[in-house]
């Protein structure tokens, strides 16, 4: 991993856009047992049943890939200090998601340098998650 | 408000805000950390098995069921719609948790895709064996009646 350092972050900086296509299967992986809190995930007729268009890719595994996509982003010396998501629209199994995110804020606050980010995943140019992440960066000098 | 004419949260699911469950104990696996790991595709050597750190979305594995006894249930479905993931000390493997989770808000929401609806949050609190702040988790459901019922 290459590493980044606050003073060569500006806002509006972006994050290089990232595509990852969710299959029915990663649900169960990601949970590593079946259908842990709703039927939907992993399981494409369940899904469709309750009205949708095929298995639910889980919230959580979503919420995981943004902090992932962040950290990496941020290097091995950056600390996620927190990510906030809201989830717009659900997201179908086998549709591609791209996740994209700018920066909008750098700040100093009892010595930790915080870089805030907003980040989005787009489902057909829709975004059906959007999100707030917070990452502690570490300076050249620290 | 359109078809709702007062909102549907009685004093009686208000006193629910702020009472904590029991704690639960919670402890982060290697085998969860390196499944998904593998799955996200995290190379990130901080979390490699030899560590004994887990990525801080190790906490998807973690998060505790909502106790039915805590959860105010004012309408009849309901859809996680935010969540928030706080950290405030690396997770451990093997590091064994304590999780407390209480309401912290109940408000009605008119609009959107259900109509009338009602939002919950919960917040789950991490703390290690020292009673130190490991991480914290805020749930929030989206609480609505379905249109065949």
């Amino acid at each position: 991993m290459s590493e980044l350092y606050y003073e060569d972050i500006t806002v509006d900086d972006e994050l290089p856009p990232l595509e990852r296509t969710p299959t029915e299967d990663q649900a169960i992986e990601f949970f590593g047992r079946d259908n842990p809190t709703n039927p939907a995930f992993g399981d494409a007729e369940a899904g469709r049943r309750m009205g949708f268009g095929g298995a639910l890719v889980p919230g959580l595994l979503k919420l995981s890939w943004i902090s992932h996509y962040v950290g990496a982003w941020a290097g091995s010396e950056s600390n996620l200090i927190s990510v906030r998501v809201a989830f717009r629209r659900p997201d179908i199994a086998g549709n591609p998601l791209t996740l994209s995110g700018r920066v909008v804020d750098k700040r100093q606050e009892d010595g930790i340098n915080i870089v805030e980010l907003e980040v989005v995943t787009l489902a057909d140019g829709q975004p059906s998650v959007r999100g707030n992440v917070q990452v502690e960066i570490p300076g050249r000098t620290s | 408000m359109s078809e709702v004419e007062e909102s549907k949260i009685t004093a009686e699911h208000r006193a629910m805000i702020g009472i904590k469950s029991d704690p639960i104990e919670v402890t982060p696996k290697a085998e969860d950390a390196s499944r998904m790991r593998d799955l996200l595709g995290d190379k990130d050597p901080r979390y490699s098995d030899d560590t004994g750190i887990a990525p801080p979305y190790a906490l998807a594995m973690l998060e505790p069921g909502l106790p039915p006894e805590l959860s105010p249930r004012v309408l009849s479905s309901g859809i996680l719609t935010q969540t928030e993931w706080k950290f405030m000390k690396p997770i451990q493997i093997n590091e064994t948790l304590s999780a407390t989770t209480q309401v912290i808000s109940i408000r009605d929401r008119l609009g959107g895709r259900y109509g009338y609806s009602v939002l919950v949050t919960f917040q789950t609190d991490y703390l290690d064996e020292n009673g130190d702040a490991v991480a914290a988790s805020l749930r929030t459901i989206n609480q609505f009646d379905r249109g065949d019922e």
